[in-house]
């Protein structure tokens, strides 16, 4: 235990001495990383948000299922509870004729005067049904669309075929654009860090050969590159989450001030803390990873 | 300065032999041919030849640094040709070496330098620095423990390399050339220090070929001729 201890705290000497051994490199490493993260995580920012857009986007569409004019309002509150029911379906909201009409210009953009005009409410009475998060599949509104449509009382259901297959592709596509960028950052960050270690390793080769003939086993010469690759990973995913802060911080009120046509949409939120430290341990993991594709690549490392 | 007639075999067990050892790096070329001998605890032996005779190659089997073509080479109860990687480096711990070109690192002082021997070793820091003070002082260099070893004479730097070996308090202690970058003044006082190695019980080979050297020490001298082991014996005491 004590052995094992005097060599980590040797290693630890040895990458501190390496990264000022080669302070000027490990500087511009840790810059460029930072910039790659950065990028990155200008890019997760933007996407989260634009995911919690679609997503809030996705919990204002429903399916409506219009009802007979025979089912009163006991009748809707025990159909609205069979439909929540329904596998994939988040709740259910029973709408009067009356909430309709009031309801009537908020979603058409038409004025109620001509309806009022006629004297009589012609909307029928609807149940709402939002779909759970996961579940706006356009699979999954046409299997609800179906079972609404085997419930006593409902003449007819709008699925909303029109908006569930954009949504979802809109979706898809800002998952898996970020999910691009985000490797192609990552791997731009394996090689920045691969390089580095690359370069001090090779500064580094008469010390390494001396501390094998001293009898240094390989892993005690190895851990050193490592530790200074997950420095410069970790200092890297810091500087990034500083700087994301500053440009979040300067250009918030912009990028709200642009979305505010999105009404409840227009709050831009930043990392949350949890994503932060994920940031940094991305950073730190990937800087790892860098130095440990550096040293495979020289088997006498 | 002759060959005399010195019966070479140790007296106690071997702590390195070699049997028929030959090392060829191109088919029909030989750089140690059908070599043989064996080095106790204690002595101190000097392998002597022109440049190209073999002494370097040799030195590196005894480190685990080349394997043998053929035969055997047994290094502190190792078997170096059947030695794995990832054994190698608990045999040269075991083993103190040192350079004509001394090979200290720049990057750290001479306390660090020192201190690496003991810091591969896993011994603990506290008990590190007194080894280091007591390696230095032995060589005398104790008060130069913070120094840049580049600001030390030649040979101040090479005693800080012969601590280096020796704090570790290895069995076995290779010396590759040790004075060849040195004046005639410090090599005596190289090689002086060298000796009271072995005079402690470690067993000692020095590669040199410088004869005057050997001649002054008078000790058993394996010399090598185009690889082939072509005397071993001792060399006359002479004055020098």
């Amino acid at each position: 235990m004590r052995r094992a201890l005097a060599i980590a705290r040797y290693v630890l000497r040895a990458a501190a001495r390496g990264l000022r051994a080669s302070a000027a490199s490990a500087a511009i490493a840790v810059i460029a990383m930072a910039l790659a993260l950065l990028l990155a995580g200008a890019f997760g920012i933007a996407i989260g948000n634009m995911a919690g857009v679609v997503e809030r986007v996705g919990d204002r569409l429903t399916l409506s299922a219009y009802l007979t004019p025979e089912v009163d309002e006991a009748a809707r509150t025990a159909l609205a509870a069979r439909a929540a029911r329904i596998e994939g379906v988040q709740d259910v909201e029973a709408v009067s004729p009356e909430m309709a009409l009031a309801r009537f210009p908020e979603r058409t953009g038409v004025s109620a005067a001509p309806v009022e005009l006629v004297g009589e409410n012609p909307l029928p009475a609807s149940l709402e049904v939002r779909l759970r998060a996961g579940d706006r599949s356009p699979e999954q509104a046409e299997r609800v669309r179906l079972a609404l449509e085997g419930l006593p009382g409902v003449a007819e259901v709008s699925a909303g075929e029109d908006w569930v297959p954009g949504y979802t592709r809109a979706l898809d596509f800002v998952r898996g654009a970020g999910l691009a960028i985000g490797l192609v950052l990552a791997v731009a960050t394996l090689v920045i860090v691969a390089s580095t270690i690359r370069l001090a390793y090779a500064a580094r080769r008469d010390e390494l050969r001396i501390l094998a003939l001293m009898g240094a086993s390989r892993t005690t010469m190895r851990l050193p590159f490592l530790l200074e690759g997950l420095a410069q990973g970790a200092c890297a995913g810091v500087l990034a989450l500083l700087l994301l802060r500053l440009l979040f911080v300067l250009a918030r009120p912009a990028v709200e001030a642009s979305l505010a046509f999105l009404a409840d949409s227009a709050a831009v939120r930043f990392f949350s803390p949890a994503e932060a430290v994920a940031l940094v341990a991305g950073g730190a993991l990937l800087g790892l990873l860098g130095a440990a594709l550096s040293l495979a690549a020289d088997r006498r490392a | 300065m002759a060959f005399g007639a010195a019966t070479p075999t140790p007296a106690r067990e071997p702590l390195v032999a070699l049997r028929h050892v030959s090392k060829s790096y191109r088919a029909g070329t030989y750089a140690l041919r059908d070599v043989s001998f064996e080095v106790g605890k204690g002595e101190l032996v000097f392998l002597t030849g022109a440049s190209g005779a073999g002494k370097t190659t040799l030195l590196r089997m005894l480190f685990a640094g080349e394997r043998p073509s053929t035969g055997e080479v047994r290094v502190l109860g190792h078997d170096v040709a059947r030695l794995r990687r990832r054994t190698i480096p608990a045999l040269r711990r075991r083993v103190g070496v040192v350079f004509q070109d001394f090979e200290l690192l720049p990057r750290m002082n001479v306390e660090e330098n020192v201190r690496l021997a003991l810091d591969v070793r896993g011994v603990p820091g506290r008990e590190a620095r007194a080894r280091v003070f007591s390696a230095l002082k032995q060589v005398g260099l104790h008060q130069w423990r913070h120094q840049d070893p580049r600001s030390l004479s030649g040979g101040e730097q090479q005693r800080v390399a012969i601590a280096r070996a020796l704090v570790g308090e290895p069995s076995l202690l290779l010396a590759d050339e040790p004075t060849g970058n040195l004046d005639p003044a410090l090599t005596i006082e190289i090689m002086d220090l060298i000796a009271s190695v072995a005079a402690r019980g470690t067993a000692v080979i020095v590669a040199t070929h410088d004869l005057a050297l050997v001649g002054r020490h008078g000790r058993r001298t394996l010399r090598l001729d185009a690889g082939r082991l072509a005397g071993d014996a001792a060399l006359e005491r002479v004055s020098v």
